[in-house]
């Protein structure tokens, strides 16, 4: 169940997106910056931090992204940050995308892999989990280091786990 | 009470008021010694005309000597005179008339009820008797009825403390037991917690050694082969 903020400021960064904009680049690009700021422990203390002023941590945002992204994408970002909501900004993209997604009737699996995938894979892969869910699965790929090999799909609610990290951690289990 | 009290002081007044009244006709009858003497003066007054020297003349004469040692002798000691016997009868007769109709009557009375007070008293003597023996039969059962108490209590008392003896024995052997038990418990606990912790710590390094393995074995190819291989098994769910 999604938080009621999270998801009202989801639709207001969608609506925003969409009247600024090409909403699918944005959805990308914030997707992109979620996960950059998920795996960034300084970034979120500085774009969290209370004390910070907000001018200051929009400073950041625009130093970040000011050429690099969309100008309807920095906005958004920098809204959120502005409204000293950062530490609900991954949650906020999350919703954001499946709001997009489900605009155009697609469902997003966020898939986490080791390395990148190649486009044969992506394609086969994403049909592969239009077969299993029976939806329309709009595959956003992570690249996460701890997931060693492998791949690790997340559906909504639903996690496919074929990772060496599961493996390992069954391995642990099982010595316990 | 006080009737039978009255009539019982009116039987002797009547009888003495009768012995008073009687006494006088009786001395009076000449009978007797003095009025015997006293009649033979009167009788030689009379003779004499008034002449006391006549009188005292024959005072010593013989025959008036004899006629008053005559009147000396003493009566029959026996036989009372006539009249005496008959103001005595009438006296008798009177006094036993009024001793049966009140005297004997208050006395039967005073007997009666003094025989009833004896009676009563007797019968609150029975009484009271029959109440002290039910007191001391009431006594002498609570007696023995305290003596069986305090030998039951007696005897309740022992078999608690046998009671409590043998619990007091059992419960310290119990918790003995279950001192060793628990003990044995914790040892059992602390070697399965060892054995646990000693698992754990090889399982972390051999995973570790594992996990730094596979890092250093995943090149491209094997990464590749591995998300080619998770693609087949998320095909496979279709199957």
């Amino acid at each position: 169940m999604t938080d009621p903020l999270v998801a009202g400021y989801a639709d207001a960064l969608f609506s925003v997106a969409s009247a600024e904009g090409d909403p699918a680049v944005v959805e990308d690009e914030l997707f992109r910056f979620a996960q950059v700021f998920r795996a960034d422990d300084d970034l979120q203390s500085s774009l969290g931090d209370p004390s910070v002023p907000a001018s200051r941590r929009q400073q950041i945002v625009e130093d970040l992204l000011s050429g690099r992204a969309n100008a309807a994408t920095t906005a958004v970002v920098s809204m959120v940050v502005a409204a000293g909501r950062a530490s609900s900004l991954p949650a906020i993209v999350d919703a954001f995308v499946e709001r997009s997604a489900a605009s155009r009737n697609k469902t997003v699996a966020t898939v986490r892999s080791a390395v990148e995938l190649t486009d044969d894979q992506a394609e086969r892969l994403t049909a592969a989990l239009n077969g299993a869910t029976g939806k329309d699965v709009e595959v956003k790929v992570v690249v996460d280091p701890s997931v060693l090999g492998g791949v690790v799909t997340e559906i909504g609610d639903d996690i496919i786990d074929g990772s060496i990290r599961r493996r390992l951690s069954q391995l642990r289990e099982s010595f316990g | 009470m006080t009737h039978r009290r009255t009539h019982l002081l009116a039987a002797p007044l009547v009888a003495a008021l009768g012995l008073v009244a009687l006494a006088g006709p009786a001395g009076a009858s000449g009978e007797s010694i003095g009025g015997c003497i006293a009649h033979h003066l009167e009788e030689m007054i009379e003779h004499s005309h008034g002449d006391t020297d006549r009188v005292v003349h024959e005072l010593h004469e013989e025959s008036t000597q004899e006629d008053l040692e005559a009147c000396l002798e003493a009566p029959n000691p026996i036989l009372p005179e006539l009249n005496e016997i008959i103001w005595g009868g009438a006296a008798f007769l009177i006094l036993l008339v009024v001793m049966v109709k009140k005297g004997f009557p208050a006395v039967k009375g005073a007997m009666d009820a003094r025989a009833e007070r004896i009676q009563a008293d007797l019968d609150a003597a029975e009484t009271a008797k029959s109440d002290a023996q039910a007191i001391q039969a009431d006594y002498e059962a609570r007696l023995a009825d305290a003596k069986g108490e305090a030998a039951r209590l007696f005897e309740e008392a022992r078999t608690t403390a046998d009671q409590l003896k043998v619990d007091l024995t059992s419960r310290a052997e119990a918790d003995v037991v279950e001192m060793r038990e628990r003990a044995t418990a914790d040892i059992e606990a602390s070697r399965q917690q060892a054995i646990a912790d000693l698992r754990a710590e090889v399982a972390g390094i051999a995973l570790g050694a594992a996990e730094r393995v596979v890092q250093s074995s995943l090149d491209e190819d094997a990464q590749r082969r591995l998300i080619d291989q998770y693609i087949d098994e998320v095909s496979g769910h279709d199957d």
